[in-house]
């Protein structure tokens, strides 16, 4: 789907990950991250490998897999990477495209950076690894 | 009316049909012929060169030929030292760009450059079919027809080389008293004017640095700031070779950033006053200007092609394509040039490939054709064996020499296949991507990769029958020489236990 | 300390009870002390509940002296914690409903610090935040949670 840059910025104000951001900040989102296009079948993230970016799903959907069994799938405004990268360690699962997608990517050593430059974004990540520890530990809320 | 010579190609049909005769045409076309492969080369331009006949208009390209380079031209490994030349297998059709030079810089202007281009055209005989324009396309049953004012081309492969320079200007109201940074007259025409320059990308900092002298104040505006490649470390952003207007803002000389969008355009006389929006605090501003410059991108002109169902991205409408650069919705459409920056690659540590220019694609052209030929047309690559003793020091020379490894980090490595009943086999050059993706039979690939400290190391990847390939790092060397002895050893165990000994 | 004879606790002393906390743990010095500003001391008897099961959360809780019962539904009690123990370092931050009760099992002093405050407190030192966010992945990693990476 053919998308200019404020169908993007459109799209990306009504991601959770952004909700708490200006217009212009969303704008300067945009233009910060690339846009890349990955087809079916394709690791977006690699089991054991370095460099790892950041990612936020635009449009399509990805299979979480480890040692080849899936165990989740992500879609539009779900967003991966970061954990590899903030550890300094690889990816322990595979991210294989389940369809067409399209991904916004940062570089993983501008994540950090990027997440100070936009509090709000980064209280949303807080948030929601929070809530992914609470599935973890049932009852140490 | 040309002659019959002149004009190769006539309307019919094609195993393949080229379509562009920039460097991703010529590029893709001689190798389609190195492989046998019979195609038709089509062009809209009278003349090879693509983008090259016309941009850049100012400074010199931003990619360099060494004429003393630390190896002798003839050296395979000059090409890593020599980012404009096309490649080929005769060793007097290499290296031609060096030769064109005046000297006076290691970056080629875009006269030596177009000059370059037709160079290898007429020295390796490639034919084209200029002043023939793709303007349309259907098809028929397992084919594709390409619709020109000369007639139709029928073909089972399309490979279009059309580049990224089709002139975007936003709707907004007004834009038509702008010119696009395509249609940039002479310098002196700007003497004395005031300036107002729409967009912060290369585009609009090359006009900015070519009209620094002549314009009496120039106005740059985009929403955003503009980034620069020397805190990016890498080939993104705004050029070093550019960045003069920067400092000129800096000091106060009559340059002006301005981080702000255009709400509308409208005439003042013989000038124009542009009403913008400022990013920050949404006020408005408006600014005089003799000129206004839409150095606002440029799109891919792949004219129907969506209709037939080739899906596209980003701000420069890029064709979705696999890691063979073939459309991931339209089977059977190729794409070859700076299009192939639309492949993103493993792209490390937010690292692009240098897909987008002339010493990346090239690589890419090549590579694309190969698998286009074994693919579409059963013609294979005539895969060498190699001696178990020897593959150690084939991968670490390889990952020292291979320019397409240096040209290409992360993104194109050297293969082998490891099955244990066929031996050891040369599989070339592949998409990185591919390879550790692919689940295909055993192999193994290295490539050369740098990260987020700079340094540049080759990465080893084994693939055992079926599974997706494991990534192991070796070290670097102060000069770049990966054959050390930690090296070996590190390699050999890995292959040791990759091929049950066979490799020691 | 016990209840009716308890000193109120100084700043320094919030501070290193906080600290204990894995969720704050490598935070800077000055963080801490921001941290121990907005934590304040509550009493409970005992059977009075702290927070009950399906309230959204809203903050986090130190034992500072006695001792409390995890509960869910009526009965069904899943822990016992002491002091120096601590509860709803995650509903400070995602705000999610409680999924059990805690129950004072005797008079018990807590140190509690707000969602709100805590959050305001983010806004302001991004380092912090980035902190957190550090501390929570490896601790997801930890757990072998496996739904991102």
């Amino acid at each position: 789907m053919a998308m200019n840059q404020q169908e993007l910025v459109d799209t990306l104000s009504g991601l959770a990950l952004f909700a708490d951001l200006s217009r212009p900040q969303v704008e300067a989102v945009a233009h910060k991250m690339t846009e890349e296009s990955h087809p079916t079948g394709h690791r977006i993230l690699r089991q054991g490998f370095t460099g790892t970016g950041f990612y936020v799903i635009v449009d399509g959907e990805v299979a979480v897999r480890i040692d080849g069994s899936e165990i989740a799938r992500l879609g539009k405004g779900d967003f991966f990477g970061e954990m590899s990268i903030l550890l300094g360690e690889p990816p322990n699962a595979d991210i294989v495209t389940t369809r067409q997608l399209r991904v916004l990517h940062l570089g993983g050593p501008e994540l950090e950076g990027f997440l100070r430059d936009y509090p709000p974004v980064m209280l949303r990540m807080l948030k929601a690894m929070a809530m992914r520890l609470r599935n973890a530990n049932r009852w140490r809320s | 009316m040309a002659e019959l010579a002149n004009r190769p190609f006539p309307p019919g049909d094609y195993p393949v049909v080229v379509v562009g005769s920039g460097p991703g045409g010529i590029q893709a076309s001689y190798y389609l012929r190195h492989l046998g492969i019979k195609h038709a080369v089509i062009s809209a331009d009278p003349l090879p060169g693509g983008m090259f006949r016309r941009f850049p208009f100012f400074q010199r390209l931003l990619s360099w030929t060494k004429p003393y380079g630390p190896v002798p031209r003839d050296d395979p490994f000059y090409y890593w030292y020599d980012w404009n030349s096309m490649l080929a297998e005769e060793p007097q059709n290499r290296a031609l760009m060096p030769d064109l030079m005046d000297g006076t810089s290691s970056f080629p202007s875009r006269p030596e450059m177009e000059r370059n281009l037709a160079t290898f055209v007429e020295r390796t005989g490639l034919q084209i079919r200029f002043d023939t324009a793709w303007e349309g396309t259907s098809r028929d049953g397992e084919r594709f027809v390409l619709h020109t004012a000369d007639g139709d081309y029928r073909c089972h492969v399309a490979i279009f080389a059309v580049g990224v320079a089709q002139p975007f200007t936003p709707d907004t109201p007004g834009f038509d008293f702008a010119s696009h940074y395509v249609d940039t007259r002479p310098a002196e025409s700007y003497a004395g004017k005031r300036l107002f320059i729409v967009g912060k990308e290369n585009s609009g900092f090359e006009l900015a640095t070519g009209l620094l002298q002549w314009a009496q104040r120039i106005v740059l505006a985009s929403p955003r700031p503009a980034k620069l490649s020397i805190n990016s470390h890498s080939l993104a952003g705004i050029r070093a070779r550019y960045v003069l207007p920067v400092e000129d803002e800096i000091l106060g000389g009559g340059v002006f950033f301005l981080n702000a969008s255009i709400a509308r355009i409208e005439r003042m006389g013989n000038a124009y006053r542009i009403h913008c929006i400022k990013s920050d605090t949404s006020t408005e501003v408006a600014v005089d200007a003799d000129e206004v410059i839409a150095a606002t991108g440029f799109t891919c002109p792949l004219v129907d092609l969506q209709e037939l169902g080739v899906e596209v991205f980003g701000r420069s409408q890029l064709p979705a394509m696999t890691n063979y650069w073939e459309s991931a919705t339209a089977p059977g459409i190729y794409f070859a040039g700076t299009i192939g920056q639309g492949v993103s690659g493993m792209k490390k540590y937010g690292f692009p490939a240098n897909s987008g220019a002339v010493q990346g694609a090239r690589y890419n052209a090549r590579t694309m054709v190969q698998h286009v030929a074994q693919t579409h047309f059963g013609v294979g690559p005539s895969r060498s064996r190699v001696l178990p003793d020897s593959l150690v020091d084939l991968l670490l020379t390889e990952a020292t020499r291979a320019p397409e490894l240096w040209n290409q980090k992360s993104y194109l490595a050297r293969a082998f296949s490891l099955d244990a009943s066929e031996g050891i086999l040369d599989n070339g050059i592949v998409p990185l991507a591919q390879f550790v993706d692919e689940e295909g039979p055993a192999g193994v690939a290295i490539a050369v990769e740098t990260d987020d400290t700079g340094d540049i190391h080759p990465a080893v990847y084994i693939r055992e029958t079926g599974k997706p390939a494991i990534e192991t790092l070796l070290t670097s060397h102060s000069m770049h020489d990966f054959r050390t002895a930690d090296n070996r050893i590190h390699l050999s165990e890995i292959l040791r236990g990759a091929t049950a000994g066979a490799v020691r | 300390m016990r209840y009716g004879a308890a000193v109120p606790l100084s700043t320094e002393q919030k501070a290193t009870l906080l600290s204990k906390l894995p969720l704050f743990a490598g935070i800077s010095g000055e963080s801490r002390n921001r941290l121990a500003n907005v934590a304040g001391e509550q009493q409970f008897a005992e059977g009075q509940f702290i927070v009950r099961q399906g309230q959204v959360g809203t903050g986090l809780y130190v034992i500072v002296d006695g001792s409390v019962r995890v509960v869910r539904g009526s009965e069904d009690e899943l822990a016992k914690l002491g002091s120096g123990d601590f509860f709803g370092e995650l509903s400070v931050i995602d705000q999610q409903p409680r999924n059990a009760s805690v129950q004072a099992a005797e008079p018990t002093t807590v140190l509690a610090v707000a969602s709100w405050d805590l959050l305001a407190l983010l806004e302001k030192d991004p380092a912090l935040s980035l902190n957190l966010i550090k501390g929570l992945v490896g601790r997801i990693r930890a757990t072998g949670e496996q739904h991102r990476h």
